[in-house]
């Protein structure tokens, strides 16, 4: 019975590791995201009951095995709706750093089992075991940190030696959010003078970059654009250091990772690591913070970007339907005015300057500036329906900038349909922000599909506050699938639906 | 047992679409049980040893996972080797021959070719020669004009302004794809784009510019013996024929519409043809190419060459792929790209020469 007991509680642990590492994958290997992860997940409805049971059958344990077939029990089955086979974005992958880290934990886990069968406690100490699979998921993070980063350095001193070989011009990008956008914006606009490889997608921190210099590097590049993220102080400057960047431009700051950094002036101190040792610093001067960093700056020559001052280095500016860009007070183009946040555009176009692009080519590139994949794309689905497709967004200024997309596409008489689990990663502020969005969201919207409960309480109070009158029918769906069917079945040619965000399926 | 080998990707703006042809011609290969070997060329020229079940998408961000790393190694006894470990030393892949799948420089003009020429590898489409005058649109133009094939002018952009009146289109000389082609509507727009543009950095065409002009297309094979497909005509947007029309949402060219066998003027079709079998000599053709023409009205012109196409024309043969694969093998071994001799080196030149010394004093 006690062995049997025991053997339960081992195939139990395997099953709830086998979730956590999922979680430590999706979430970049950082130490303390299994259990951040796993205590969303047990506190949602009837997974309390669940959890609640396996603390019980674990405590109860040493009074009877029985107790602790029950708790391993509640162990492999819960948390529910966690994905049993994970497939958004992808499944389990079984690199070889995965399977490292699987092993780590796994050996641990057994050694302490074996401690406690040796000691007479078998049975609870692999209850406990089992309970605590997020727990050693992340201390097996921990623990291979030091490994990691030694591996990660070897194949980053290669990259810098690479880079130094194809010795292009580099420019670095970094902001809460537009880098992605602006990156694109500015690949473009350079495309046509020089050669240019931007990094790809969202490849922005140490492992992404050095990847896209070993693969997409190209012999013969004159301009390398680095994306850099961060997640908190120290990890752009790293970066700089090998990745060094003549042009390096921040795109606005906003509480995005906010639960990380603590305060939003600890996130311009940390993407202001970006400029050591550049030649040219370029800031969206409408947010203050930058407007104020601007001034500041130790780099010989700062670039002021702005989408509404005339008097900025480079200026992006609606005029009617038109964009006119102007370099110094001095008109340089006019088009049509391009669905994108001019922001972002003044930024890309004074970085094309900074690395030698003519005007004459900036302004021709510009009449044809990119859709970004995922970003405020528009489509047609095959209910007939337009589709504006932010999935990637999870800020707050985009998600406002999305609602602008969708009644720009609407029609008079059709659904204006909006299909969100909200924002993450904002920290303190993410309920509030979550419930102030939803607030416009549900006033601009006829209907307001609700994903997942991550954030739904703050979504549907937000919603709430909207007068009756005015406020779209709100649905709560548990997935993205449900979501999904729930637009086939009730839009049509002539409706409009904005997916705003999308969250992995390791999220509640 | 050593079987066929597919190579595809490469340094190339034609990389992504090359490892689109690639891997159909991979697939082929495997479902008809030839087990290919499939070598993925980075786009910063490193090889990978890959699976033939891959998607084009798991090429999108880079390398795909578990792709293995090989070492291209020119010289005798080189060819594909793996990375081996401390106590094994790697062989290179046993390869029968191998299905160049590469669009545009440095895979479709030569440079690849030579590699596999001083490796010892068979392969299929042009040999270096014939890539590299394949690749030179100047060179080829030439080449069509001293054969009295009917040709448009085309002429190198340089100070002064073309011989002929505009309006024209301004070409890189070099490379395979759509990439970098500009209408220009005067002399001086045209010197401005040879100048501003980086893909007409490294020389520049200009011909006349036809708006309403339309594409034909024909294909070729050259083993066991010369076969030209059915005439093709690509439907065309507005203005040029670019890259997004032709790749871009789709498989290659497959999806790109297009008549086959159009009603043609006169003896249009007769020209195209005699015309696509004299190329295929001039040109020294082998495998599959396609050589594409610009009809107007009732006067048709050679306009380019195409030596390795996209997705290896498939979709103008009306035979199965496999049976355009396995003879394209067959000429690989059968007709070898190299015929380097040694003859007249005997040492007699080196036996009567003196010392060197002698020869610098």
């Amino acid at each position: 019975m006690t062995i049997a007991a025991v053997v339960a509680a081992i195939l139990a642990t395997a099953l709830a590791d086998r979730r956590w590492l999922l979680v430590a994958q999706r979430e970049h290997y950082l130490p303390g995201s299994a259990m951040r992860f796993a205590l969303r997940w047990w506190r949602l409805g009837a997974n309390r009951v669940l959890a609640a049971g396996a603390v019980l059958g674990v405590v109860l344990s040493p009074l009877t095995p029985a107790a602790g077939f029950v708790g391993a029990l509640a162990v492999a089955l819960g948390p529910f709706g966690f994905p049993l086979r994970p497939a958004s974005p992808g499944p389990l992958v079984w690199t070889p750093r995965l399977r490292t880290l699987a092993a780590v934990t796994a050996v641990a886990q057994l050694v302490v089992i074996g401690a406690g069968v040796a000691l007479g406690g078998g049975v609870p100490v692999a209850g406990l075991v089992a309970l605590l699979s997020p727990l050693a998921v992340d201390a097996a993070l921990a623990a291979l940190r030091p490994l990691e980063d030694r591996r990660a350095s070897v194949f980053v001193a290669s990259a810098r030696e690479r880079l130094e070989g194809v010795a292009p011009d580099v420019v670095a990008i970094t902001g809460s959010y537009g880098k992605t956008t602006t990156k694109t914006y500015a690949a473009h606009l350079i495309a046509g003078a020089r050669r240019v490889v931007p990094s790809p997608r969202s490849f922005n921190n140490r492992a992404g970059l050095s990847r896209a210099v070993h693969e997409q590097l190209v012999p013969g590049t004159e301009v390398f654009i680095a994306e850099m993220g961060t997640y908190g102080p120290g990890e752009i400057a790293e970066l700089v250091e090998w990745c060094r960047p003549r042009v390096a431009a921040i795109t606005a700051i906003g509480p995005v990772h906010l639960e990380r950094f603590g305060n939003e002036d600890a996130i311009v101190t940390a993407k202001a690591e970006i400029f050591a040792g550049a030649e040219v610093a370029v800031l969206n001067v409408d947010d203050p913070r930058l407007a104020a960093l601007a001034g500041q700056l130790p780099v010989p020559t700062v670039v002021r970007c702005s989408a509404v001052a005339r008097d900025a280095d480079v200026a992006a500016l609606a005029d009617g339907d038109r964009l006119v860009l102007l370099r110094s007070g001095e008109v340089v183009a006019d088009v049509a005015l391009p669905d994108a946040v001019l922001g972002n555009v003044a930024v890309a176009a004074a970085i094309a300057f900074a690395v030698g692009v003519p005007s004459d080519a900036v302004a021709a590139a510009l009449a044809t500036l990119p859709a970004v994949p995922n970003r405020r794309a528009v489509t047609t689905l095959s209910t007939g329906a337009l589709a504006v497709d932010d999935t990637f967004n999870s800020n707050p200024a985009g998600s406002r900038a999305a609602l602008d997309t969708m009644a720009r596409h609407a029609t008079g008489q059709g659904k204006r349909v909006v299909v969100t689990p909200g924002m993450v990663e904002l920290g303190p502020v993410q309920a509030g922000e979550n419930a102030a969005w939803a607030a416009c969201a549900a006033a601009a919207a006829t209907h307001l599909v609700v994903v997942g409960a991550t954030n739904r309480r703050a979504l549907l109070e937000g919603a709430g506050s909207v007068e009756d009158a005015l406020r779209a029918r709100v649905i709560a769906v548990a997935s993205h699938a449900d979501a999904v069917a729930w637009v086939r079945a009730n839009t049509g040619p002539g409706d409009v639906v904005l997916y705003e965000n999308q969250l992995p399926d390791h999220y509640p | 047992m050593s079987s066929p080998a597919v190579i595809f990707g490469g340094p190339s703006p034609e990389h992504d679409i090359s490892i689109l042809t690639g891997l159909q011609a991979a697939r082929t290969l495997a479902g008809a049980g030839r087990a290919p070997t499939c070598l993925y060329w980075s786009k910063t020229n490193e090889w990978h040893e890959v699976d033939a079940a891959l998607e084009g998408a798991d090429f999108a961000d880079g390398v795909p996972r578990r792709a293995r790393p090989l070492r291209f190694v020119a010289g005798a006894g080189g060819g594909f080797v793996g990375e081996g470990g401390a106590l094994r030393k790697e062989r290179p892949l046993p390869i029968s021959a191998a299905v160049v799948c590469c669009h545009g420089a440095p895979g479709e003009d030569g440079t690849l070719q030579s590699a596999l020429d001083l490796a010892g590898i068979a392969y299929t489409g042009p040999d270096a020669a014939g890539a590299a005058l394949g690749m030179d649109k100047l060179a080829f133009g030439e080449v069509c004009r001293g054969a009295g094939l009917p040709v448009l002018a085309r002429e190198v952009v340089g100070e002064g302004p073309p011989s002929f009146a505009g309006p024209y289109i301004v070409k890189p000389r070099f490379g395979g794809s759509s990439i970098g082609i500009v209408v220009a509507a005067d002399a001086a727009a045209v010197t401005a784009a040879a100048r501003q543009s980086v893909h007409l950095r490294r020389g520049a065409v200009v011909e006349p510019y036809r708006d309403d002009a339309a594409d034909l297309e024909v294909a070729v094979r050259t083993y066991p013996s010369l076969v030209l497909s059915a005439i093709s005509k690509p439907e065309k947007g507005r203005g040029v024929y670019s890259y997004k029309e032709k790749y871009v949402g789709g498989e290659g060219m497959l999806s790109a519409p297009r008549e086959l066998n159009p009603s043609l003027p006169g003896k249009v079709a007769e020209v195209v043809r005699d015309a696509a079998t004299a190329v295929a000599s001039l040109a020294r053709l082998r495998g599959v190419a396609r050589v594409d023409f610009l009809l107007d009205g009732d006067e048709v012109w050679v306009n380019e060459v195409n030596t390795i196409p996209g997705s290896l024309s498939k979709h103008l043969w009306d035979v199965p792929f496999i049976e355009v694969l396995d003879g394209m093998l067959a000429e690989a071994q059968a007709r070898p790209t190299t015929a380097w001799t040694t003859d007249g080196a005997d040492g007699t030149a080196l036996r009567s020469a003196g010392s060197i010394a002698g020869k610098l004093g």
